[in-house]
C-alpha cells in the first residue's frame, strides 16, 4: 500500500516566545516493511537529520529569535508492505527489558502478564497478553495524560492507545520479553483517514514482531512506522521546550491518500 | 577475612608503626590544650569558609559542616606505590570495558559476562552505542573506595565512575593542616596534593580534540549537596561555574550566556546525574539540565566528562567482573582485592545470603550514600528481617558481602583520642594518562563501632599524608 | 562573564549597600525621635519615616495594629519575615555571594558570610537588647569592611564594574529618595527650607550625617544648613561620594569600561544622565520644584538599572 501524507503542525502562542527548541522525530526510515519513496520537511529554519540513541532519524530545531507561532511540515509518499510481519535488527534486544517510569509493571500488572502467559514466552502468549489487555482498558479519550503511567491506565481501566502500548511493554518486560515502543501514523478509514497512534513491538524468534493493542492487530498492514524508544517519551514525534510564550494552541493539518501499490508482473 | 581490626597507627604490640613515629612525638609534645584550641580553631576557618555540604531529606537545606580530625591519616609511600598501580589498573579496565560494551561488546561476546546483567542495566545508555569518545575515555574523574581488612589488605569497595565527589574536603583538609600545625609539614616530607586543581584542568582539557577548549564546570546548583564543591573547584581551575539556565543550545552547539553574548562551550565538567542533563532526552522534569544537549553530545560538539552512561560499569551487580574485566583487556592479574560478593539474582548465591544475613552487609546494586543497605552485624533482629522480605521481593537489585573490619585510625572523640574505623578514597583522573596525586579522601566513621563512613550518615574527614617509609 | 554571575554580583553589592542606606536611614530617624517633639511628643511619627521611605509601613500595620516603637525598630532592622528589613538585605547580599563565592575573594566571602552568621545572632537577641545606635553602627561598619575587602582584594575585571554598578545604582536611588523625603517634610514652611528655624536645622544636619556628608558641607559651605545648598551638595558635588553626581559618574564609567556592545543602551542613558547633571545648577533645579526633579530622576535612575539588567544580566 502506497502512503501520500502531508502533515502540518501549527503552534500558536499566546505571547512571544524568546527562544524555543524541539527534538522531531517525524521522518519515516527505510526498512523492510516500509521504503520511503520521498519524504521532506517543511521547517522554519534548515536543521541537520541526526540519529537519536534508537536510530531514529531526529531534527533538533532551535529558534532563537522572538516568535509567536511555528509551523512544522511534513511531506511524502511510503510503500508499506502489508505481509510483512517482522522485522530484523542487528543490535541486541536486551535494553529494551529496561523499565521506566512510564512502564514501571505494579504489581498488578506482573500478575495480569503472568496469568496470560503462564510460562510462555512466545508469539501466542504476547498475542494472548494484547487481546487481554485491549479488553482491560477500555479506548477511551481524555481520560489520560502523555504522564499517564502504564499502572495508573491499567488501574483506571480506561486510556488510548499510548497507555495500551506502555501496559503491554510493562507486561512484556515484567516477563523478560524485550519490547519497545513505536509512534507513527496509521491509516483509518473514516473520515481523517489518518492518525498520530502507537503501537508496540516485541522481540521473539529474533526479530521485532508488532503488536497494535488498541486495535487487537499483529499485522501492522497500515502503521507507518516513525520511531521506537523505551516509552512514549523516547519515541514521541515533538518534545519541545520554550522560554516564555504563555499558552499554546497546536492545530493540524493531514492530508492523506492512499492507493494499492501495482505489482509490476 | 578476620574480625580483628587493622590500627593503622600502632602495631599489635603496641608499638608505634615506623611512618607514624614522627607524629607521635609530636603529638606528646604538644600540650592538650594547644591542641584543643588548634581544633576550635579549625572549626571556626572552615565554618568562615563556609565549607559544608547540605544533607539530602533535610527541607531546610541546612549547611553542615563535615567534622574534620585533625589527627592525619598516613600512608608509607611503599604503601602507596602499590594502591596507585592498583587504582590506574582498576581505571584504565573500567574505561576499555565502557568502550568495549558500548562498542563490540567482546566481553559480552566471550561469555564473561552474562549479556543482560550490562545491556538491561538502567545505567547502560544507549544513547553511547557506537559514539566514539576522545581517547576512548568515560570515566575521566574516578573515585575508588578502599577499605583493609584485619591483615591489612586494601580491598576495592566500590567504584565511583559518575559524579565521585569529595575531591574538595582532600585539598581543605591539607590546607587546614598546613595552616594550623606548620611545623609538622617542616618536620616530615608529606607527598603535596595541591596541584590537583592544575591535573584536573589538563585531564578536561585534554579530553577534547580542540586545541584550547572552553571548559565550564556544570552544577545542579546551590541546594546540591556538593555545591561547595563545585565551586571550589571552578575556582581553583580558572573556569566559569554554570547551572543548567547558564547554557543554551543552537544549532547543536552549546553556549553560555555571558555579559558580553553568547559563548561556546567546549567541556563540561558536569556534577549532574545522567538522568538531568537534557530534559528533552531524559527526565522530562528536570529543570537542571539543559535542553538539546544529548544530540549536541551525540553529535561530537561538546565533551561531558565524566561521559554518559558510565553508571553501568560501577553498578554493584557489575562490580563483581571487574576482576575479570582486568584480566580480559589488560591481560594482568588485579593488584587490589575486591570484596567477594554474593549476587542475590543467583538462586544459590540468594539462599545463602538468606541463611547469614546477621554476619552480611546487603546494598541496593543502584544505590549509593549508605542508604539503602544492612550491616548484618550492627543491625536489630527486626531490621534484618525487614531486609530478608525486601531481598525475596527484589533479590536481583541487592547484592551482599562479608562484613569487613575496616582499618581504625586515632581519632579525636568526645573524651580524648579513640580508635575509629576510616577508609580511602583516591581520585583517579584519565586523560592523556591516567594519574592520581598521591592521596586520597580519608572518611572516618566517629560513632563508636560504625562501619559507615557516610557524610550524610556521620562521617567525618582527614587529612592524609604519603610520607616516606 | 556567566550574566548570572554578573546578576549576583550586582544584586550582592545592591542588597549590601541597601542594608548600609537603611541603617543610616533608621540611624537619623531614631536619633531625631530622640529629640524634644515639637507637637506630637513621642517620636513615634519619626520612627515610621524609615518604613514610610521603603514603602513598608502599612504591612507593618498590617501585622501589628499600631505604631509601636520597639515593633517598628525591630520589624525595619531585624525581621526575617519583612523582605525589606535589613536582616533580609543582608541575607540576599549572602545568598548572591554565595552563588557566585568562586568569582568574589576568600576575604569578601569570609567578610560576607560573617556578617550574616552575625546578624542571625542579632536577631535572636532583639534590636532594643542589642541596642539601636550599636545596631546601625554595626551595619555600617560591615558594610564599610565589604566595601574595603572588595577595594583591596578583588581584581579590577569585569566582577569589579558590576559590583560597583549595583553600589551605586542603590545610592543614587537612596540620596534621592532620603532628600525627597526630608524636603517634603520641611517643604511647607519657606523659613524651614531655608534653615532658619531649630528643627530644620536638626532634620538637615541629621540628613547631612546620614549620608556621611556633614564634614563636606561645613567644609564647602560654612553656614547653617538649607535646602538649597544641602541639595546641591548631595545632588551635584563631585567631591562627596554619596552624591547623586558621584554616582552618575561611577556608573558612567563603569558601563563605558565594560567590554562588548550589547550594553550600549545601558550606556546611552549612563552618559545621557552623566551629562544632565554636569551642565545643571541647583537653581535649575529648585526652579522646576524640588520634588518634581527628585521624582523624575528616581525614574530615570530605575530606567537604568532597568537597562543593565537587561543588556547584561538577564538569562536572555
Amino acid at each position: 500500500m502506497r502512503l501520500s501524507i502531508s502533515h502540518d503542525t501549527t503552534y500558536q502562542y499566546d505571547e512571544q516566545v524568546r527562544s524555543s527548541i524541539q527534538y522531531l522525530r517525524i521522518t519515516p526510515q527505510q526498512s523492510e516493511r516500509q521504503q520511503v519513496i520521498n519524504w521532506e520537511l517543511n521547517l522554519p529554519r534548515p536543521v541537520r537529520a541526526q540519529r537519536d540513541p534508537y536510530g531514529n532519524i531526529l531534527h533538533v530545531l532551535t529558534v532563537d529569535v522572538p516568535h509567536d507561532n511555528i509551523v512544522i511540515g511534513a511531506h511524502g509518499q511510503v510503500d508499506i508492505d502489508e505481509n510483512c510481519e517482522f522485522e530484523h535488527e542487528s543490535q541486541s534486544a536486551l535494553p529494551f527489558l529496561r523499565v521506566t517510569r512510564l512502564t514501571e509493571p505494579s504489581q498488578a500488572l506482573r500478575e495480569f502478564a503472568s496469568i496470560q502467559c503462564k510460562t510462555r514466552r512466545d508469539r501466542t502468549a504476547m498475542i494472548d497478553l494484547m487481546q487481554a489487555l485491549n479488553a482491560h482498558i477500555r479506548y477511551e479519550k481524555g481520560v489520560t495524560s502523555t504522564e499517564t503511567s502504564a499502572a495508573d491506565a491499567f488501574a483506571a481501566g480506561r486510556g488510548v492507545c499510548q497507555d495500551h502500548t506502555h501496559a503491554f511493554l510493562a507486561c512484556a518486560r515484567s516477563l523478560g520479553v524485550p519490547s519497545r515502543y513505536v509512534s507513527g501514523y496509521l491509516y483509518t478509514d473514516d473520515s481523517d483517514h489518518l492518525a498520530s497512534h502507537a503501537w508496540a513491538e516485541a522481540w521473539l524468534d529474533d526479530a521485532w514482531y508488532s503488536f497494535d493493542i488498541t486495535n487487537n492487530l499483529t499485522l501492522p498492514e497500515r502503521h507507518l512506522k516513525l520511531a521506537v524508544g523505551l516509552d512514549y517519551l523516547d519515541a514521541c514525534p515533538v518534545r519541545g521546550m520554550r522560554r516564555g510564550g504563555g499558552g499554546e494552541q497546536m492545530h493540524a493539518h493531514v492530508d492523506v491518500s492512499s492507493m494499492f501499490m501495482v505489482q509490476a508482473q | 577475612m578476620t574480625h580483628t581490626f587493622y590500627d593503622e597507627m600502632y602495631l599489635a604490640n603496641g608499638e608505634c608503626r615506623s611512618h607514624y613515629r614522627e607524629f607521635t612525638r609530636w603529638l606528646a609534645d604538644t600540650p592538650s590544650d594547644l591542641l584543643a584550641q588548634r581544633r576550635r580553631e579549625a572549626d571556626l576557618l572552615f565554618h568562615r569558609a563556609g565549607i559544608t555540604f547540605t544533607l539530602y531529606g533535610d527541607d531546610q537545606g541546612t549547611e553542615r559542616l563535615i567534622p574534620f580530625d585533625i589527627i592525619p591519616r598516613s600512608i608509607p609511600a611503599s604503601e602507596w606505590r602499590i594502591v596507585e598501580r592498583g587504582c590506574i589498573q582498576r581505571v584504565q579496565a573500567l574505561n576499555l570495558f565502557l568502550t568495549d560494551i558500548y562498542h563490540d561488546q567482546r566481553i559480552l561476546k566471550a561469555g564473561i559476562i552474562p549479556p543482560e546483567q550490562v545491556l538491561a542495566n538502567e545505567g547502560y545508555q544507549l544513547a553511547m552505542q557506537g559514539l566514539d569518545l576522545h581517547r576512548n575515555i568515560y570515566s575521566h574523574i574516578s573515585g575508588v573506595d578502599l577499605v583493609r581488612d584485619g591483615d591489612g589488605s586494601y580491598y576495592v569497595l566500590e567504584d565511583n565512575l559518575r559524579t565521585p565527589s569529595g575531591v574538595s574536603y582532600m585539598l581543605e583538609d591539607r590546607k587546614m593542616m598546613m595552616r594550623l600545625f606548620p611545623e609538622l609539614f617542616a618536620a616530615q616530607r608529606v607527598a603535596p596534593i595541591n596541584h590537583y586543581p592544575d591535573m584536573l584542568l589538563d585531564t578536561l582539557k585534554s579530553s577534547s580534540p580542540m586545541e584550547n577548549p572552553t571548559v565550564v564546570v556544570l552544577t545542579p546548583g546551590r541546594f546540591n549537596s556538593a555545591y561547595f564543591e563545585h565551586a571550589f573547584l571552578a575556582r581553583e581551575m580558572g573556569v566559569e561555574l554554570v547551572q543548567g539556565a547558564d547554557l543554551f543550545v543552537r544549532d547543536d552547539k552549546v553556549y553560555m550566556r555571558t555579559t558580553a553574548g553568547a559563548k561556546p562551550v567546549d567541556v563540561i565538567y558536569r556534577r549532574l546525574d545522567d538522568a538531568f542533563l537534557d530534559p528533552l532526552a531524559f527526565n522530562p522534569d528536570s529543570m537542571l539540565g539543559v535542553p538539546g544537549l544529548l544530540a549536541s553530545y551525540r553529535s561530537g560538539n561538546v565533551v561531558l566528562a565524566n561521559a554518559v552512561g558510565t553508571g553501568v560499569a560501577d553498578d554493584k551487580s557489575i562490580y563483581p567482573y571487574v576482576d575479570e574485566m582486568i584480566r580480559f583487556y589488560l591481560a594482568e592479574e588485579p593488584i587490589l582485592k575486591n570484596v567477594p560478593t554474593w549476587q542475590c539474582r543467583k538462586p544459590k548465591d540468594l539462599s545463602h545470603v538468606l541463611a547469614n544475613l546477621p554476619d552480611l552487609v546487603v546494598k541496593e546494586t543502584q544505590g549509593s550514600g549508605g542508604y539503602g543497605m544492612l550491616v548484618g552485624p550492627a543491625s536489630t533482629k527486626a531490621q534484618i528481617e525487614e531486609f530478608r522480605a525486601r531481598l525475596i521481593a527484589r533479590p536481583e537489585a541487592y547484592i551482599a558481602q562479608p562484613t569487613l573490619s575496616l582499618s581504625t585510625c586515632p581519632t579525636f572523640v568526645e573524651n580524648g583520642i579513640a580508635p575509629r574505623h576510616i577508609d580511602l578514597r583516591p581520585f583517579v583522573l584519565s586523560g592523556r594518562e591516567t594519574r592520581l596525586v598521591p592521596g586520597g579522601l580519608t572518611r572516618v566513621a566517629l560513632r563508636e563501632g560504625s562501619l559507615v563512613v557516610n557524610s550524610s550518615q556521620g562521617g567525618g574527614t582527614k587529612d592524609t599524608w604519603i610520607v616516606g617509609d | 562573564m556567566l550574566s548570572t554571575t554578573a546578576s549576583n554580583l550586582y544584586w550582592m553589592s545592591r542588597y549590601l549597600e541597601r542594608a548600609e542606606n537603611l541603617a543610616r536611614m533608621l540611624e537619623v530617624s531614631y536619633s531625631l525621635s530622640l529629640m524634644p517633639q515639637d507637637d506630637h511628643g513621642n517620636g513615634l511619627d519619626e520612627l515610621a519615616m524609615p518604613l514610610i521611605i521603603t514603602g513598608t509601613l502599612d504591612e507593618y500595620l498590617e501585622q501589628h495594629g499600631e505604631m509601636h516603637a520597639e515593633r517598628m525598630l525591630n520589624f525595619f532592622g531585624l525581621d526575617a519575615n519583612n523582605p525589606a528589613s535589613i536582616y533580609c538585605c543582608l541575607q540576599a547580599a549572602r545568598t548572591n555571594a554565595h552563588a557566585v563565592r568562586g568569582r568574589i575573594t576568600a576575604d569578601m566571602w569570609e567578610n560576607i558570610n560573617a556578617s550574616w552568621l552575625e546578624v542571625r545572632d542579632i536577631a535572636q537577641q532583639g534590636i532594643a537588647r542589642y541596642g539601636i545606635s550599636h545596631f546601625c553602627e554595626w551595619v555600617k561598619e560591615r558594610s564599610h569592611l565589604f566595601r574595603g575587602a572588595t577595594f583591596g582584594t578583588i581584581m579590577r575585571g569585569e566582577a569589579y564594574r558590576f559590583i560597583r554598578l549595583g553600589t551605586f545604582i542603590e545610592r543614587a536611588d537612596n540620596t534621592l529618595r532620603l532628600l525627597d523625603a526630608r524636603y517634603e517634610l520641611l517643604g511647607e514652611d519657606i523659613d524651614e527650607i531655608e534653615g532658619r528655624s531649630a528643627r530644620s536645622y536638626y532634620q538637615w544636619t541629621a540628613l547631612l550625617r546620614a549620608l556621611s556628608s556633614f564634614e563636606a558641607f561645613a567644609e564647602i559651605y560654612r553656614g547653617s544648613p538649607g535646602a538649597r545648598k544641602v541639595s546641591e551638595l548631595l545632588l551635584l558635588r563631585t567631591e562627596v561620594p554619596r552624591s547623586l553626581r558621584s554616582c552618575t559618574e561611577e556608573l558612567y564609567s563603569m558601563l563605558t569600561s565594560l567590554p562588548g556592545d550589547n550594553g550600549r543602551p545601558a550606556q546611552r542613558l549612563a552618559a545621557e544622565l552623566e551629562a544632565r547633571l554636569r551642565y545643571t545648577t541647583i537653581d535649575e533645579v529648585l526652579d522646576e520644584g524640588l520634588h518634581t526633579w527628585l521624582n523624575d530622576l528616581i525614574l530615570l535612575i530605575r530606567e537604568l538599572g532597568q537597562a543593565i539588567h537587561s543588556s547584561y544580566l538577564e538569562v536572555a
